[in-house]
């Protein structure tokens, strides 16, 4: 194996290792069942090995790796369609509730995630991108470099994404 | 300040959600040796089929008779002006991952739209071919001619062959183009979305 193609491989296993549980995250807003998701979590990591020689820092890793992400995840939603889950019917379906103590709580717990993870779901496509980098805590500008908007475009269409995440929640203003 | 406290709480609850499973990566180092393979064999079959079509356009040209080497100077044109018109239609459209939600989405229209002129011009294309058979057997008939009263079966069954091809190439078209206009519509909602910032229900 060649040198360049080690320190290709190695540079890859460090960005996954820094990103897997953010990639995670992130096909949980895009794919409800835990099967296909975790072939959408492989497919993102795949498209970053691929794009991963061209790279050359125009932005910052973790913006780079976002991009991939939530293209990778538009294309899925639309090739997949898959019929929304309902807030009602939604269970636990692949969390298993913890053992330790307090087990009634960590229940409520799983469920307020569950709902949350639902109602993301459930958000137009670009409301629901813009929810998923605000959770995951980037910044204004950061969304933006993501996105292809500017900062204040980024504020403005935040403000009205977190709007209709609390309508989809079901939180009174 | 309710909503900031909504907003940690959703933080939260969003930082808890699992991570991936403890193999996801063996099973991304297994995808990435698959692919490889599959590249390299892909490589390996394309220019195997490539070489193969020259060598039998060139064996054609010097052993078969004038229509033979219409036939097989037809074909290699065709396959040609073909491989060059799609390499030039869809330039610009790899790696569009790389880039931010709007300028992927811009070039996912762009590929959508590469696409379905290809489609049409495949559409066309394969109409010439069906003009440029028909000249080359009138041409020859002569010689065609012969052969069909010796083999009348033969022919027909290449008639009713030919025949049969074209309305499921067709077919075919037809509906890949049905879903490559409902994929356009899909982009162009996103773009207007994200424009607009207003938000449509994309499921």
């Amino acid at each position: 194996m060649s040198e360049s193609r080690r320190a290709l491989e190695e540079r890859f296993e460090r960005i996954l290792v820094a990103h897997a549980a953010a990639i995670s995250r992130l096909a949980h807003s895009y794919e409800a069942v835990a099967s296909i998701r975790e072939e959408l979590e492989q497919e993102i990591a795949m498209a970053i090995w691929k794009a991963l020689p061209h790279f050359r820092g125009e932005c910052s890793e973790r913006t780079w790796v976002f991009r991939i992400a939530h293209n990778r995840g538009l294309t899925h939603v639309w090739s997949r369609r898959p019929p929304h889950q309902p807030l009602e019917d939604l269970e636990e379906a692949d969390e298993p509730v913890d053992p330790r103590p307090h087990p009634e709580e960590q229940a409520a717990q799983t469920h307020q995630r569950a709902r949350l993870m639902s109602a993301i779901q459930s958000l137009p496509v670009i409301h629901r991108q813009m929810i998923v980098l605000m959770l995951e805590g980037l910044s204004h500008a950061e969304m933006g470099e993501v996105l292809g908007i500017s900062e204040n475009n980024v504020a403005v269409r935040l403000t009205r994404a977190k709007k209709v995440l609390k309508d989809a929640m079901g939180v009174k203003p | 300040m309710i909503e900031d406290r909504e907003l940690d709480i959703w933080r939260e609850q969003w930082s808890r959600i699992a991570g991936p499973s403890p193999r996801f990566q063996r099973e991304i180092q297994q995808k990435i040796r698959r692919q490889n393979l599959r590249f390299l064999v892909g490589n390996v079959v394309t220019a195997i089929g490539f070489v193969g079509m020259l060598i039998f356009a060139v064996v054609l040209r010097r052993q078969a008779s004038w229509l033979g080497a219409w036939w097989a100077t037809g074909i290699s044109a065709l396959a040609l002006v073909s491989a060059g018109y799609r390499f030039w239609i869809l330039r610009g459209t790899w790696h569009p991952e790389t880039q931010s939600t709007r300028a992927f989405l811009e070039l996912w229209h762009r590929r959508v739209q590469a696409r379905l002129r290809l489609l049409e011009i495949s559409v066309y294309v394969s109409l010439g071919w069906i003009v440029f058979c028909a000249v080359l057997t009138a041409v020859n008939w002569r010689t065609i001619g012969r052969d069909v009263k010796a083999h009348p079966r033969d022919w027909l069954e290449v008639l009713v062959a030919c025949l049969l091809m074209q309305p499921v190439l067709w077919f075919g078209a037809a509906w890949i183009r049905r879903r490559k206009l409902a994929e356009l519509n899909e982009v162009k909602k996103a773009l207007d979305e994200l424009d607009q910032g207003l938000g449509t229900s994309v499921p």
